[in-house]
């Protein structure tokens, strides 16, 4: 067989696995949306709407605006700590050398840990009676000791924040030391000869180097933090109320709980469009000319 | 030789500069990051460490603070019995990884190798939308599926929950093993070409073989994801294709939630995949970011 | 004051011994060439002079200041690097004025000297580039100026001009030399070329393993090698060097011919060391030796036979119209004044 067919023959399957598990469900809950899309009445999954769903979201649904609010601060103080934390860990441990690399090797733990089950843990260890977490805070923050954190609207986002951004600095840690890896000696060599002090060095001459690897994890960490779910459904569920509830629980809640798909899909898609952007701007860096 | 005749030091004095030197600075500098690893490391593996141990604590030693106990193994009998029946779910779980991982991977091949080799009609599109498809909100998704399923009798099978890991998992197999791929020099597949091979063999004789650490990689990384998936097996199941990641929801009893029982299964869930990630940790980065990071 | 004095200095890792006790005294102003294959110990020589590298034993001193304990940036020296090191974000101008700015000095000095160091390398319409935009030439000769830029008190240079072409290498290397006249600054070179370091250096340290095998001008590493390494190493084509031994006041090639008077006192096995451009080639029977050409070839501006002497295969080099062909036979006569014997177990040089 010519390879002029051979190779779109090789690729055809996987497209059509791509269209049909990808592609097709993004068309149809596109089309749901502008449905009425009730679960227990299927009929209703035909029954056209216009822009109704969309426009009950922005105007009757403070509901929708909360979790818009919620998952943009979510989004920026995870993106915003966790890059910040994981370029301080990266810097101290890419030096090398057997201490470093056997830490880099431990790192790998709390990644293969699924979000769901970090929210578990996390759970267990800010438990009023008895969590881990709970009893340090209490110590070191008096004023903390009697406080029930996931009762509290405000502790228990932070408690959000901070199991994601302990979820993912490993990895961003990881990504930053093969970044760091990547600025060529030389340079950083020459500025020290130069007369640069270390903060100087790190600052005029490996940060900007650094630059594209940043803006890479920066990109993608804002894709998946504001992606969340497993970790907010087994950690608070949403909760207190509604406290902590991302657009992605909250389209779950009224697809699934409520039943309304319609409604869900017309938020889900909305939930699409920073994506598109964000992907755009990653896909640039993918596809960069060497 | 003609050398110089030395300086005597004592001629010159001490070094006139007060305060530390540069060389006792650097080593005050090395021991503060020592220290700051140390505690960053400790932050890190405490959740973990809880866990293990409280999986071990019988349940009343549970509810305690207690680093010293007597560590007890029943937690794990118990996860297997009535009404909790981990048993199935590990099975669930381990079928419905394996089967998107046999699936997915020679597909993911197949296409990873043209779009290596070869130059297609619209193959920056094909790309970049195999990309898209990875940051695309599961929630997004998961409406349809779950309309259809219902329609066609697909919810609460397993074989649902395989179709529907394939669409999470593609995307990495294709760029892991592209990217693997894409290190294999042409030299070799040309030279079997010249010699007088096919396409198709040079495909089966030589690029699978040296690709396969790459493929086996690719298979270990899209294993863990496919076991760990939550919110697809969430709104999937119900009873019969319950897989391990929603197991743990059921540990609620009147009182509350059962943690030593939780931990133990937590554990359960853990530790396959803590083995297969110390496996394929050269890979890590490179297959979470798709190749955007090198 | 710049000189640049290593005492006992020793570089290991581990088991490997990078340099092994070695002193030496750089006077102010000089240019002194590291010279040695890969893996000698000169580039670790002179990073550690510039603080990148700590001594594991051993003493630095630039100036009247021991520096062993002080940070690359408090040592006030300036280096060129093998790759250049440039500042890939900044352009041009920013590369070069960084030293400057980094120690504070005032911006409406800043411009001048950036712009006379420029001129000064032949880059003053490139100023407001990035390096990405440049050749290989050009970015060296920014690394150059970034080096002048300050006056330092010891320049560094570790093979400077080995990523340049061919014949671009010629023209920086003249323009190297000029500079340094006209700069007088301690200069430290490192480098693997034997052209460089005859052209450039007041002197030449030879390094081999970690070891200087001399420390002389390049007349004197030239003509009077101290072992059989150096005399190996210099010079192109390489002296050839023949075994042999010295019966009666003469030297005796392994296979037995009798070939010229020595000077030294009889021993067994010895090796006879000669240039190929102290080797007269004229035509049969008219030398100290027939013998016959196993290559000829022509280089232009000479021409070298490889001709076969017994067992060995020794080179001569020829006047530039000599026309042979290979196994025509020719004659070989030495030039009895620069002649060298060498140990050959040791290596040392005997006499000659």
């Amino acid at each position: 067989m010519r390879d002029s067919t051979l190779k779109y023959l090789l690729v055809a399957p996987a497209v059509l696995v791509v269209f049909a598990t990808a592609i097709w469900p993004l068309i149809e809950s596109l089309r749901l949306s502008f449905t009425v899309g009730r679960l227990n009445r299927p009929d209703s999954l035909n029954q056209y709407l216009g822009w109704e769903n969309f426009t009950w979201a922005f105007t009757q649904e403070p509901a929708f605006w909360n979790s818009v609010w919620v998952t943009a601060i979510y989004t920026v103080l995870t993106v915003g700590l966790t890059t910040v934390l994981a370029l301080g860990l990266a810097l101290l441990l890419a030096p090398g050398g057997k201490f470093r690399s056997g830490v880099q090797t431990l790192l790998i733990l709390p990644f293969a840990m699924s979000p769901a089950l970090i929210g578990v843990s996390f759970r267990f260890m800010f438990n009023p009676e008895f969590g881990l977490f709970d009893a340090f805070f209490g110590v070191m923050i008096p004023p903390l000791a009697d406080v029930s954190w996931l009762s509290d609207p405000v502790l228990a986002f932070a408690v959000c924040v901070m199991a994601d951004v302990w979820g993912w600095i490993p990895f961003l840690t990881l990504v930053l030391i093969g970044g760091l890896a990547s600025v060529p000696q030389d340079t950083i060599e020459a500025a020290q000869v130069d007369g640069a002090s270390g903060w100087r060095v790190f600052r005029d001459v490996t940060l900007p180097q650094l630059a594209p690897v940043l803006a890479v994890v920066i990109i993608l960490k804002s894709i998946f933090s504001l992606k969340t779910f497993d970790q907010i459904f087994m950690l608070t569920n949403g909760g207190p109320g509604t406290a902590t509830q991302t657009l992605s629980h909250y389209i779950y809640f009224n697809g699934m709980k409520y039943g309304q798909i319609g409604y869900a899909a017309s938020v889900a898609w909305l939930m699409v469009i920073p994506m598109i952007f964000l992907t755009y701007a990653y896909a640039k860096y993918v596809f960069r000319k060497e | 030789m003609s050398v110089a005749p030395m300086p005597d030091p004592e001629e010159f004095g001490r070094n006139p500069r007060q305060g530390l030197s540069g060389r006792q600075k650097k080593q005050i500098v090395r021991s503060v990051q020592v220290i700051l690893i140390l505690i960053a490391t400790f932050i890190m593996l405490v959740p973990i460490a809880w866990i293990f141990l409280a999986a071990f604590k019988n349940h009343l030693d549970v509810y305690t603070l207690k680093i010293f106990f007597k560590p007890t193994l029943e937690n794990f009998s118990l996860v297997f019995q009535e009404p909790y029946t981990l048993g199935e779910k590990l099975v669930n779980s381990t079928i419905v990884a394996f089967f998107t991982v046999l699936f997915a991977i020679p597909i993911a091949t197949m296409a990873a190798y043209s779009f290596s080799r070869f130059r297609l009609v619209g193959e920056t599109a094909m790309l970049v939308t195999i990309l898209a498809t990875q940051f695309v909100p599961a929630v997004v998704i998961i409406l349809p599926f779950f309309v259809m399923f219902r329609d066609v009798g697909l919810l609460d099978t397993r074989l649902g929950l395989i179709l529907v890991n394939l669409a999470i998992v593609m995307p990495f197999a294709i760029w892991m093993i592209k990217g693997f791929i894409d290190g294999i020099p042409l030299d070799t597949e040309e030279a079997a070409m010249v010699d007088g091979s096919s396409r198709a063999q040079v495909i089966r004789n030589i690029v699978l073989p040296m690709a396969a650490p790459g493929l086996l990689t690719a298979g270990i990384f899209c294993f863990i994801i496919a076991w760990n998936e939550f919110l697809f097996a969430l709104i999937l199941t119900n009873k019969d294709a319950v897989t391990l990641p929603i197991g743990l929801a059921l540990f609620k009893a009147e009182e509350g939630d059962l943690w030593n029982l939780l931990s133990a299964a937590g554990i359960i869930i853990m530790v396959p995949m803590f083995v297969l990630a110390l496996l394929i940790r050269k890979y890590f980065v490179q297959g979470m970011t798709m190749g955007a990071v090198r | 004051m710049a000189e640049v004095i290593l005492k006992n200095l020793t570089k290991r890792w581990g088991d490997f011994i990078g340099v092994d006790d070695q002193s030496l005294s750089i006077a102010d102003r000089e240019f002194l060439v590291l010279l040695g294959p890969s893996g000698c110990g000169k580039t670790t020589t002179m990073r550690m002079i510039a603080g990148l590298e700590e001594p594991t034993s051993g003493e630095i001193w630039i100036g009247d200041r021991k520096v062993n304990d002080d940070l690359p940036k408090d040592r006030d020296v300036a280096m060129v690097f093998q790759n250049y090191g440039l500042y890939p974000h900044m352009t041009i101008f920013d590369n070069i004025a960084y030293p400057l700015k980094v120690r504070g000095t005032p911006k409406s000095e800043i411009a001048p000297r950036v712009e006379k160091a420029a001129a000064q390398v032949e880059l003053s319409q490139f100023l407001d580039r990035k390096p990405k935009a440049l050749s290989g030439g050009q970015r060296q000769r920014v690394a150059l100026a970034r080096a002048i830029v300050r006056t330092p008190k010891v320049f560094l240079m570790d093979e400077p001009l080995s990523n340049l072409d061919a014949k671009l290498r010629v023209t920086m290397r003249a323009e190297l030399k000029h500079l340094s006249r006209e700069l007088k600054i301690t200069t430290v070179y490192v480098t693997h070329d034997q052209i460089e370091a005859m052209t450039l250096a007041d002197r030449v340290a030879v390094m081999k393993n970690g070891v200087i095998q001399q420390l002389g001008t390049p007349d004197e590493i030239y003509n009077d090698p101290a072992n059989l390494f150096v005399a190996g190493f210099i010079g192109s084509p390489a002296m050839n060097l023949i075994n042999g031994s010295i019966q009666n006041g003469h030297f005796v090639t392994t296979g037995g011919t009798r070939l010229v008077p020595v000077e030294a006192a009889d021993r067994a096995s010895v090796v006879l060391g000669v240039r190929a451009d102290d080797m007269r080639v004229s035509e049969a029977g008219e030398g100290d030796i027939d013998v016959r050409i196993y290559a000829f070839e022509n280089t232009g501006e000479a021409t070298l036979l490889t001709v076969q002497w017994g067992k060995q295969r020794v080179i001569a080099k020829g006047d530039r119209h000599l026309r042979k062909d290979q196994d025509d036979v020719v004659s070989i006569s030495l030039n009895h004044d620069h002649l060298y014997l060498f140990d050959p177990d040791s290596g040392n040089r005997i006499a000659g």
